[in-house]
């Protein structure tokens, strides 16, 4: 529903206010008197009035999501038919900028900036990472990453910032010196896997609140950063830059590594392995047992889980029928996994859209798509990564309400996978995971942007176009990743076509530029059927 | 917001990715972060060539920061109040060769293909071949035998090898490929690069092509045999196979089952060659001009000091001003030593070299209730340093120059140059790229897109890539330079010349009635040469059946109606005296027998060709040739010859080469060249070497109901795939152009003059350097008049042709009229501003009564009684010619 809202009133130019007001029927629809709503002036006031209510009552997620799109769009009359439709971003490379600071093949990106422009895609997504900035602990450099979004402004597109909180291998890019010092005196602030294995591209979640980085919380840290990018990219807020990624794990996602090695494409994934085991997140787990009157279930993690390349059957833990998973211990267990990964979650949106709620970015996080084994009952790859998801649980209602809470959008990666070119044995679903996510977020009115996994996979363009203009159409789209790829003979001639061919689809009538009195009116005449449309 | 607008970045390509050389700046590591603090930014990568960098205005010498500005001469810094240093960029050309060349190796057995370049870089050979029998321009990987050492494949097309010094005395870096002339290989395609740079040079946006096969020997032939070289016209293959139709690939087929018939008792062989050509990579080079303004305490004076690190004599024209809306003024004096004031709007001033170092700088002493001072550099007279395309702007009120405003923060300077050139080139792949698209959608009817935008996204990309690729690794990149590829100096080709030539036609229908016409010319020689003519078309010199000398009979016999042999050469060696270029009239398609057959049909020739009819082509019953069918059409007076035997091929290249020889003729205007291939054409002209060569492609343009069509597409593509048959390496009268402008004229339909593109409806608007533009010659006009342009309105058919790229050709009669003062003005504005046969038109209006256009940003012109005059924008036009119904500007 809310992706229709926008993408119509984007066209229309709708005020903010009236905006407003025609999510507030929404969400309190019948008891309102619709001529009081739609009457302008006492309605701003109402809307105030309001605001406090629906925060109290955790509806906030509404008017925020209504209070930035349209806004911005406004502002920027000049893109092109397609963009405002559809706003494809396109990824910088990871390492835009690495260290010393300085912009890599900044004359590249220059041409690649130039010639997306020239494309009309609506902007690029930059990483802009934790261990390139903050070389020493609360002094910052961001001055490569100024560079970049210059470019990025003067080329005349939007920019959105990856705030990654993580390490990547590939480019390497480290967590910054100084945490990963701390790491090997103190190994614990890690994830571990049952073997001790500790997973060292992010920081455990269960440290979030924990003063282990200089006598300073994970939090602090993360928040003195963003507060830093805030305050050092003022002038481009809102205006080049209108939305931003909190980093929120492994590789930015919202997830537990339950798998340390990437995957390898074209073999089926293994189940991946439950990272519960390291000091703090042990804690954890031990107080919420204790508290639940079973100590004993607080000792350590399922015993019988297989390990990171098993299949599910391996083991008795995931098994289709009578696997430990749904035993009241498993009940627990995954709960208590699940539900921490979502408490994470929360401490860094809240703090994240708390820094940014007076600007008019955006705040993401990005969910991953374990789509692996997603045909099984148990959905292993899910349970691992911390989304209790299975056959007869929709784990991802607490996710989506924890986004709809903090005013987050989602964005969900893999809009490029299509079921058809999975490994036949894998029983593995992309597009049934993501039907079911977005379906989640629609219901929590949590605006979902999309992102492709890898560029190159088989169908992939097809299957984004099908995900972008299908029923239930995406309107942002971040495609990744800029690079020597994308712009090899192979792939850049498709990207162009395929960047045609979203532009190409007439425009539907309700989406042409109209005047703002016939918007408005439009609004009350075709509120309704737009609901049950969006909704059904 | 959105500060580029995608007009502008389609109109000025060359600028957006200058190069920026990088000034680190380390940030200072002891500030403590609080969040509002601003780091001196190194933003040094930046979007349009920019480089801005914040720097830090001390008020009052607050601080050390101060030295980070850098070297500068701070005798009294107490009173310094704004310091700034504007690092500027300019050009700098390096000059160097590379060459090409193929020889046997040592052994004697296998040949070797040896490119080498002198410029120093990390020069990159990206190549491929191409295989027997392959079609379109892709390329393959070579066989691995082939690969020299350190060679990386590029996908599954191509290799990169690195260009090497074999030793360390070495100018050159080579690259060596061995290859076995028995194999399969068709042809080396290559293209160099710049690793370091990422620029990529190739041969007029095409890759370069060695063919490797083309030339069939005959076995007593092979001594003294002199090849043209075949880059040039490989390169243009390479083209035309993209432009190509299906008449192209069937006269492919053609060549396939020829070379596949001779092969069979003649070995192929190659020749060696050796090409060398100039290149020239311009260098960014990154200095600094650096501005302090301090308040003298005796005074009260404000003193500027201005110093820079370019070398050579810098010239500073600078002002004053008193408010923000930064008006030019001149100030009161004292001014500096070497200022001389410049139109009463500003001073100029030499910087003055400083003791120490390759500085050199000046001080201004100014009156302290001046607002700002403003300055722009001058290197020479076209080179100039602004900031940001306006000029340097230095704050003098102490006040004024708080840190982080708007006008200070932002510094970026870029050079002006003159680019004319290598925006001449762009304009050229663009012209022929657009041309391209133009005819893909003519023949496939594709929707309508914007090709030409699409083409500049493919450009950058393809940069992007290469640059992508070839660093995987993350190094940060200190300095990024950019260098514009320069193409090689003029180039002649046999299909343009020098690509600024003007054709006059020497003779007309009627000049062999005199039987001295070579001796009348003779005297004229010097006259036509100073009106501006390069190139002079002589009449047909053969014996012929008719006057004319159309009719030839004995190929060797040079004694005709316009004169002796030895008149000829007189005339010859005269008009090379005047320094004009000859081009000979030369009749291939047909001859007149001596002799008759057993049937009492004329087909047995005599003289020093004593063909039989072998040599006649075998579908015309008039003659009964026993030859092959004629591979073009026929001319139905006189036996048509049959150019795919090998011996008539052999004859006339021995005859075309006796001619160089002999007469001294510096190429040809071919005869009716729709009678046969224009592949035969190529190996002709191939074999004799010319310096330019055209032919007469006539045929009918399209008419519905005795009315012309607008489109004259198809038209223009049959003189188009001739070209293309000869490879390129000759040009065509533009016959399209001709028909249009008879219409447009007659009729006033100018808007005919304006393809669907908005590019000129001739063959000019599709291939400009190979189109021959005329109005008349002996048979349209003189006293034939077999399609006479439309009278009265000649001076617009030239206003046209001297103004447009192309080479245009004027006729004999027209020369020696009352039109020739005017005529001789258009040409001296077509020299003055050097257009040339690849200069670029934009067509401004085509309506019903009036046809402008701009071309090369340097003439504008308009025909027809309707009114236009040329924009009073930027450029200032002022008018060059006036005549009935045209005029011409050019910019003063």
């Amino acid at each position: 529903m809310e992706v229709s809202v926008i993408r119509s009133s984007s066209q229309a130019k709708i005020s903010k206010t009236e905006l407003g007001c025609r999510d507030l029927r929404f969400c309190f629809g019948k008891s309102n008197d619709k001529n009081k709503i739609f009457s302008r002036k006492p309605n701003s006031v109402c809307f105030d009035s309001q605001i406090s209510r629906f925060r109290k009552a955790g509806l906030r997620f509404t008017l925020k999501a209504v209070h930035s799109d349209p806004i911005l769009e406004s502002k920027s009359p000049a893109t092109s038919k397609s963009l405002d439709r559809l706003r494809l971003f396109v990824g910088l490379p990871l390492d835009a900028v690495s260290d010393g600071n300085s912009v890599n093949h900044a004359r590249a990106i220059g041409a690649g900036l130039k010639a997306l422009k020239l494309l009309g895609v609506e902007g690029v997504e930059l990483p802009v990472w934790w261990g390139v900035v903050e070389n020493e602990m609360g002094k910052y450099d961001w001055s490569g990453y100024l560079a970049v979004a210059e470019m990025v402004q003067k080329a005349g597109l939007k920019l959105h910032v990856s705030l990654c909180f993580h390490a990547s291998s590939q480019p390497r890019i480290p967590l910054p010196k100084w945490v990963t010092k701390i790491g090997e005196s103190q190994s614990s602030i890690f994830f571990a896997d049952r073997s001790g294995q500790h997973y060292q591209q992010c920081l455990s979640l269960a440290v979030d609140d924990l003063a282990v980085l200089d006598g300073k919380t994970p939090v602090q840290v993360y928040q003195g950063f963003c507060e830093s990018f805030k305050s050092t990219f003022s002038p481009f807020m809102g205006s080049t830059i209108t939305g931003i990624s909190m980093g929120l794990g492994p590789d930015g996602e919202l997830r537990y590594p339950s798998h340390h090695k990437p995957a390898k494409s074209g073999t089926i994934t293994g189940v991946g392995e439950f990272q519960c085991y390291d000091t703090n997140m042990l804690n954890l787990l031990k107080q919420y047992a204790e508290a639940n009157g079973n100590p004993l279930w607080g000792l350590g993690g399922p015993h019988d889980a297989p390990t990171y390349d098993q299949a599910p059957n391996s083991n008795s833990f995931f098994k289709d029928h009578g696997g430990s998973w749904e035993s009241p211990y498993g009940d627990f267990f995954l709960s208590w996994y699940s539900s921490e990964l979502v408490s994470h979650g929360n401490r860094l949106l809240s703090l994240v859209s708390s820094i940014f709620g007076d600007t008019e970015v955006n705040v993401y996080g990005k969910v991953p798509l374990m789509h692996s084994w997603y045909k099984t009952r148990a959905h292993p790859s899910e349970l691992t990564a911390g989304f209790y998801n299975t056959a007869s649980r929709n784990g991802y209602e607490a996710v989506a309400e924890m986004f709809a809470r903090n005013s987050c959008k989602i964005i969900l990666p893999g809009m490029d996978l299509s079921d058809e070119h999975q490994p036949h044995d894998a029983l593995s679903s992309p597009e049934s995971l993501l039907a079911q996510i977005r379906t989640t977020c629609n219901k929590h009115r949590v605006e979902v942007a999309g992102q492709n996994l890898a560029s190159g996979a088989p169908g992939g363009l097809e299957q984004i176009k099908k995900n972008m203009l299908g029923e239930n159409p995406i309107d942002l789209f971040t495609y990744q990743r800029m690079g020597a790829h994308f712009f090899s003979p192979e792939h850049f001639p498709s990207f162009t076509e395929f960047v045609r061919s979203l532009s190409q689809p007439e425009l539907h009538p309700d989406d042409l530029p109209s005047d703002e009195a016939e918007a408005t009116e439009s609004v009350q005449t075709s509120s309704d059927p737009n609901i049950h449309l969006q909704t059904a | 917001m959105a500060a580029v607008t995608i007009d502008s970045l389609l109109q000025n390509p060359t600028l957006l990715f200058r190069p920026k050389a990088k000034v680190m700046l380390k940030p200072p590591r002891s500030l403590d972060c609080s969040r509002n603090r601003k780091l001196p930014l190194s933003r040094g990568s930046c979007f349009c060539s920019f480089n801005p960098r914040r720097t830090i205005h001390v008020v009052r010498a607050s601080s050390s920061e101060t030295a980070l500005i850098g070297n500068f001469d701070t005798s009294s810094s107490d009173d310094i109040f704004y310091k700034d240093i504007f690092p500027v960029k300019r050009i700098e050309k390096v000059e160097g060769k590379f060459f090409i060349r193929l020889d046997r190796s040592k052994d004697q057995h296998d040949w070797q293909l040896t490119v080498g370049c002198s410029l120093p870089g990390k020069w990159i050979l990206h190549w491929g071949v191409s295989y027997l029998g392959d079609s379109g321009s892709e390329w393959d990987q070579p066989p691995k035998g082939m690969r020299p050492p350190g060679s990386i494949p590029i996908k599954d097309y191509a290799i990169e090898t690195p260009l090497k010094k074999l030793s360390e005395g070495d100018i050159f870096h080579e690259v060596k490929i061995d290859f076995n002339p028995s194999s399969e290989i068709a042809a080396i395609h290559f293209v160099l690069k710049d690793e370091e740079t990422g620029a990529w040079y190739q041969h007029r946006g095409m890759d370069f092509k060695v063919p490797l096969v083309d030339y069939l020997e005959d076995d007593g032939n092979t001594v003294g045999a002199k090849r043209g070289f075949g880059v040039l016209s490989g390169a243009l293959q390479q083209f035309s196979n993209v432009l190509l139709k299906s008449e192209a690939s069937h006269a492919d087929s053609q060549n396939n089952s020829i070379e596949s018939k001779d092969s069979k008792n003649k070995n192929r062989c190659l020749e060696g060659f050796y090409e060398e050509q100039s290149i020239v990579k311009e260098v960014s080079v990154g200095n600094l001009v650096s501005v302090a303004v301090r308040k003298s305490p005796e005074t009260g004076k404000v003193i500027v000091c201005l110093e820079t690190d370019i070398p050579g004599d810098v010239v500073v024209h600078w002002g004053v001003c008193r408010d923000d809306a930064k008006i030019w003024e001149i100030p009161a004096a004292p001014y500096p030593p070497e200022t001389t004031v410049f139109k009463n709007k500003a001073l100029r001033t030499l910087l003055q070299p400083k003791a120490t170092g390759n500085r050199s700088g000046a001080l201004f002493t100014l009156d302290e209730e001046h607002f700002g001072f403003l300055f722009v550099l001058k290197l020479d007279d076209n080179t100039w340093l602004k900031f940001k395309e306006n000029d340097f702007y230095v704050p003098l009120l102490g006040t004024s120059s708080v840190p982080g405003q708007y006008g200070q923060s932002d510094i970026t300077t870029e050079e002006i140059s003159s680019k004319s050139y290598t925006d001449g080139i762009i304009n050229e792949i663009r012209n022929l790229v657009s041309g391209l698209s133009s005819e893909k959608s003519q023949k496939t009817k594709t929707k309508e897109v914007q090709e030409s935008i699409l083409q500049e996204i493919e450009q950058l990309a393809a940069e992007a890539y290469s640059i992508f690729r070839s660093s995987i690794t993350t190094v940060p990149e200190e300095v990024v330079s950019e260098t514009e590829t320069t193409k090689p100096a003029v180039k002649i080709s046999s299909g343009t010349g020098t690509g600024f030539e003007i054709l006059c036609q020497g003779f007309n229908w009627e000049s062999h009635k005199s039987g001295r016409w070579y001796m009348e010319l003779k005297e004229k020689a010097s006259e036509i040469s100073s009106l501006g003519f390069t190139v002079i078309w002589l009449p047909p010199p053969t014996e012929s059946v008719s006057p004319e000398g159309y009719m030839p009979k004995d190929l060797y016999n040079l004694n005709s109606r316009y004169g002796t042999i030895a008149e000829l050469k007189e005339l010859v060696k005269s008009l090379h005296e005047v320094g004009m270029k000859v081009l000979g009239d030369v009749v291939l398609n047909h001859r007149c027998a001596h002799f008759k057959n057993q049937n009492g049909v004329w087909n047995i020739f005599g003289g020093r060709l004593n063909w039989d009819d072998r040599a006649v082509v075998a579908d015309d019953p008039h003659f009964q040739g026993r030859g092959n069918k004629s591979s073009g059409d026929n001319f139905h007076a006189a036996p048509n010859i049959d150019h795919s035997q090998e011996f008539v091929r052999k004859d006339l290249k021995e005859w075309l080469g006796w001619l160089r020889e002999e007469i001294g003729y510096d190429g040809w205007r071919l005869d009716f060249v729709r009678g046969f291939w224009g592949g035969y054409v190529k190996d002709y002209l191939e074999a004799s070497e010319p310096y330019f060569a055209v032919g007469e492609y006539w045929d009918s343009l399209s008419y519905t109901y005795g009315e012309m069509d607008h489109n004259q597409d198809s038209h223009r593509q049959r003189i188009v795939d001739w070209i293309n048959a000869t490879n390129g390496t000759a040009g065509a009268f533009d016959v399209t152009t001709k028909g249009i402008l008879h219409s447009a004229l007659e009729r006033c339909e100018y808007w005919r003059l304006s393809d669907k593109k908005g590019k000129p409806p001739g063959v000019v608007g599709w291939w400009p350097s190979r189109a021959v533009t005329f109005i008349e010659n002996h048979d349209t006009g003189s006293t034939q008049g077999h399609w006479r342009f439309p009278g009265g309105k000649e001076m617009q058919g030239y206003a046209y042709i001297l103004t447009h790229p192309g080479t245009p050709a004027v006729f004999y009669d027209h020369i020696f009229s009352h039109h020739r003062s005017e005529i001789a003005n258009l040409i001296s504005v077509r020299n003055r501003n050097g257009i040339h046969c690849r200069s670029l038109v934009k067509i401004v209006k085509a309506e019903r009564d009036v046809y402008a256009a701009i071309i090369d940003e340097k003439v504008a012109m308009k025909i027809g009684p309707g009114y236009y005059e040329p924009p009073s924008g930027s450029q200032r036009w002022s008018l060059a010619l006036e005549g009935r119904d045209y005029k011409v500007w050019e910019t003063s």
